[in-house]
């Protein structure tokens, strides 16, 4: 199979969260604003790349009815490092992400990449889906979250590290934040919406 | 193919009849029974079903109460007043004949309070028989009913007059009591007393586009069509929307008018816009109006749904053969959905699941 | 061979009553208190209605027209959702705030469920909680009534300069003149009730809250007289039973009365709470909405003691002051339940709904 088409399908026409509607936890909770977005979709970029790898690579020695478990173990691994390389050089993120850097190991499309698609395929196939699938996560996120964040806050944080910040304010002083975009009723609603549209635009194309 | 062949001889005049010499209801009851058969009295009410058969419960169940249906059955209709006021001797001959051949002491007559002639009517008729006859042991009460649809429905009847519920899936002889309709009865007693066969009946023709709006003696056969021409036909420059065989509630709407009149036609309706209004078919608003107006208490806008989406699992689904398509829910929905439809399709689906299962 | 007669399932004949027509007569018997809210605050409540109504309309026209169905939107759903949100919101909602809620109300709310008959929240009432969630600084502005100024000049409502207190008490009422505007401002009954007990009413009496003397809220808060008399109207033309608004008030005057005999100083008395707020405006308008309550009678008694009870303990000790939306939004979820177990005995069952097969 052709390694682009493992790498763009992940993109648009499987997206894990608005066509298989993986992963939907973090995805809700985390894209209140494009910094969070951007740091939980790198962190999961990273973590699914190296457990599709690894994945792949043992994929004839680890035995069938202990496959789950093990995956978990070597998906794991790897959160716990980004855990805490996240806590040493992004102590601000990690603050933000709170939980859901741990939570990232049952992050479905993590396990459901390992167990559909790296116990089968190729390791370089396997890094081709994971950057897909990654990449099609972290946009997803990081559209959402700036939605989110700019009509919740009227900001766009980017980046941050401590006193430093790379943000966009929203112009006028008196544009009136709509508090309940950053709210959870808000993310479902904007996250529906977001993937409604996305399937209508899919549907139409097809 | 068995065919019988009637080759008629062109005169209009009566063979000649064998009326029961005797009293009536002295009579022998097999021999009452075979009269009312031969002569083809079936349920004039609409449901047709074979008067003989009807009087005729099995064994187990024992009937107490004889109710005549004096309640016009539906709107429009006054086919069973005008019996009741110009033939009432014969009605009440009938219903006693009924009630010998059930062996039943206790009778009935339901009548709406919008028909106070009738009531005078029955009570004076029935006072003068007491007189003539021996009328010992039988006790009939002329009973005045609220005007209300469907008071003339079986199963609402039974309940004003006797405060009993026929259970869901039963009959009226489940609870002890029989229901007649005037017109039935009075071929009841035709069939015994005159040695006539069932060969006419009494429908109203009405609806804002009948020239001659009344109630007409009908031989049981004759085409609409040539009704129509006999009594007038339609209104002039009226513009016919709908030809009704039946009530407005209950009755079925025709293609054509070349089509006999069949022993359950208690009425010929022709209606205009003036009747027919333009109603849009909208989504259900959930008023509750249907629920509130159905005599069976069932929930029809639930039942409707069920039958759109054929979700014959939902426990409620066995509601709909308890079903009598009365009508009142459709007239009130605001939203004008065709809910006796729906449920009338469900009814037929769920019939057919239960024989398949067998 | 004649004209062929036109043929349908049985019945034939119809009521008079049509959906399009139970919908304008609810909005025409809204039109009293309406009528009160312009007479006290001026064109503001004109634009605000004006504004939410015909964005409802359009929004619904617009998304039915997109979604390729037939667009029903002048049947007057959509037109009484807007007239019911306006009358939720301050005067001085800004028009993108109507906007934005007639946004919440046709398409969130009831579009995209399904439409007409499909939604399961009261849409006015969720946008109202939207907005209140969103923009609490905005809903939250009130107004003296001012009899019939000369508002021609903030018609838009843009460039004024007004306190904004969200939800907190001001003591003295504060003048401002913008412009040729005269605007005064202050908390309402029910904050004051809430932040400081009924003692500080003080001169404010319930009929004054009736008929929307010396008070403020939000433009369908102030004349609790015009709201009865058109939910009376309403149910004197059987278009609403009485069941839920009579269980709605009953159980919120129980709450009161009780409360208020145990410490008078900080509970008011029933009169004050079936007077202030949206207590009238729901009890009549907003719970007896068809789609979202239940469809029998002994199901709509116990959907209005549940909203009662509701809204007195969010009044009472919840974190608002008015509990009225939250309460029937409660209680719209809970209705499909309802429904299931509050039916009527059907005809022809003993003591089971199930006969035996």
């Amino acid at each position: 199979m052709n390694a682009w088409k493992e790498f763009s399908k992940g993109l648009i026409k499987e997206n894990p969260i608005t066509v298989c509607l993986l992963g939907m936890c973090p995805a809700l909770a985390i894209s209140t604003s494009t910094y969070n977005a951007l740091g939980m979709g790198v962190s999961v970029i990273f973590v699914l790349l190296c457990s599709n790898i690894l994945v792949s690579l043992l994929k004839k020695w680890i035995p069938k009815n202990v496959r789950i478990p093990c995956f978990v173990v070597i998906i794991a691994t790897f959160v716990t490092i980004v855990d805490l390389v996240v806590h040493a050089f992004q102590p601000a993120l990690h603050k933000s992400l709170g939980i859901f850097i741990p939570l990232i190991v049952v992050n479905c499309i993590i396990l459901g990449r390992a167990e559909a698609f790296a116990s089968k395929k190729s390791v370089w196939h396997s890094i081709m889906d994971a950057l897909g699938m990654g990449l099609g996560f972290t946009i997803v996120l990081a559209i959402v979250g700036t939605f989110r964040e700019f009509l919740g806050n009227g900001t766009v944080t980017i980046f941050q590290m401590g006193e430093t910040m790379v943000k966009f304010n929203s112009l006028d002083d008196s544009f009136a934040k709509t508090i309940i975009a950053i709210l959870p009723p808000g993310g479902f609603i904007s996250l529906g919406i977001f993937a409604a549209i996305v399937n209508k635009l899919q549907k139409k194309k097809a | 193919v068995p065919t019988v062949v009637i080759k008629s001889d062109g005169e209009d005049t009566w063979a000649d009849l064998a009326p029961l010499s005797g009293d009536p209801l002295e009579a022998d009851v097999e021999e009452l029974k075979t009269r009312v058969r031969n002569a083809g009295v079936v349920g004039l009410g609409g449901a047709t079903f074979p008067s003989h058969v009807k009087l005729s419960p099995p064994p187990k169940k024992s009937i107490d109460t004889f109710i005549l249906n004096g309640c016009e059955c539906e709107p429009f209709l006054t086919a069973d007043h005008r019996l009741m006021v110009e033939e009432p001797d014969g009605v009440l001959m009938g219903m006693l004949i009924g009630m010998r051949i059930l062996n039943v002491k206790t009778g009935f007559i339901g009548i709406e309070g919008n028909k106070p002639d009738a009531i005078k009517t029955m009570e004076k008729t029935l006072e003068r028989m007491r007189k003539q006859k021996d009328l010992a042991g039988i006790d009939i009460t002329v009973a005045e009913l609220p005007v209300k649809y469907p008071q003339g429905a079986e199963k609402q009847l039974i309940r004003a007059l006797l405060r009993r519920e026929v259970p869901s899936g039963g009959l009226p002889m489940d609870v002890g009591a029989l229901v007649h309709n005037v017109g039935t009865v009075f071929g009841m007693y035709q069939a015994v007393v005159e040695g006539r066969p069932l060969i006419e009946r009494v429908l109203t023709a009405s609806g804002s586009g009948m020239k001659k709006p009344g109630n007409y003696k009908v031989r049981i056969g004759m085409l609409v069509k040539d009704l129509l021409s006999e009594i007038g036909g339609f209104a002039d420059d009226a513009k016919i929307l709908k030809l009704i065989m039946g009530g407005p509630m209950m009755g079925l709407a025709q293609f054509t008018d070349e089509v006999p009149v069949i022993k359950s036609t208690s009425g010929i309706l022709a209606f205009t816009d003036k009747e027919i209004g333009a109603v849009r078919e909208m989504s259900c608003i959930r008023c509750g109006n249907c629920l509130t107006v159905c005599p069976m208490n069932l929930n029809p806008t639930l039942l409707a749904r069920i039958s759109k989406m054929s979700a014959y699992e939902h426990p409620e689904s066995e509601n709909c053969l308890d079903c009598i398509e009365c009508g009142c829910c459709a007239f009130e929905c605001p939203s004008a959905i065709p809910l006796v439809q729906h449920i009338r399709r469900a009814k037929g689906r769920i019939i057919a699941m239960r024989k398949k299962a067998g | 061979m004649a004209d062929l007669f036109k043929v349908t399932s049985s019945p034939h004949v119809h009521a008079k009553a049509t959906t399009p027509r139970i919908m304008w007569e609810v909005f025409f018997a809204l039109v009293p208190a309406a009528a009160v809210a312009v007479y006290a605050f001026g064109l503001e409540s004109v634009r605000v209605i004006l504004i939410t109504t015909a964005a409802c309309v359009a929004l619904e026209a617009l998304y039915q027209k997109l979604a390729g169905g037939k667009v029903t939107a002048m049947d007057g759903s959509a037109a009484l959702t807007g007239l019911l949100l306006a009358l939720n919101l301050p005067p001085t909602a800004p028009w993108w705030l109507c906007l934005a809620g007639a946004i919440i109300a046709v398409i969130i709310a009831k579009a995209l469920f399904g439409g007409l008959g499909q939604n399961i929240f009261n849409p006015a009432l969720t946008a109202r909680v939207f907005l209140l969630i969103s923009f609490p600084a905005q809903m939250t502005r009130w107004m003296i009534p001012s009899q019939a100024g000369d508002m021609a000049k903030s018609f838009l409502g843009f460039n004024t300069n007004f306190i904004d207190h969200g939800g907190e008490v001001i003591k003295e009422a504060a003048k401002i003149t913008v412009g040729q505007v005269d605007i005064v401002t202050a908390a309402s009954p029910l904050g004051l009730l809430k932040e400081q007990g009924a003692a500080a009413l003080g001169q404010l009496e319930w009929w004054h809250l009736a008929v929307g003397h010396l008070t403020n809220g939000s433009l369908g808060e102030i004349s609790a007289a015009a709201l009865l008399a058109g939910g009376v109207y309403l149910i004197a033309r059987r278009i609403i039973s009485w069941h839920i608004p009579v269980s709605f008030l009953g159980t919120m005057a129980v709450f009161a009365t009780i409360t208020h005999a145990v410490d008078p100083a900080r509970y008011a008395g029933f009169e004050f709470h079936l007077a202030a707020g949206g207590a009238m405006l729901g009890a009549f308008f907003m719970a007896t909405d068809y789609v979202t309550s239940p469809m029998y009678p002994l199901g709509k008694i116990v959907f209005g003691c549940g909203c009662g009870a509701l809204t007195m303990i969010i009044r009472l000790w919840g974190g608002y002051p008015e509990g009225v939306s939250f309460a029937i939004l409660l209680m719209n979820a809970l209705t499909p339940l309802i429904d299931r177990y509050a039916t009527e005995k059907k005809f022809g069952f003993k003591k089971e709904p199930k006969e035996e097969t």
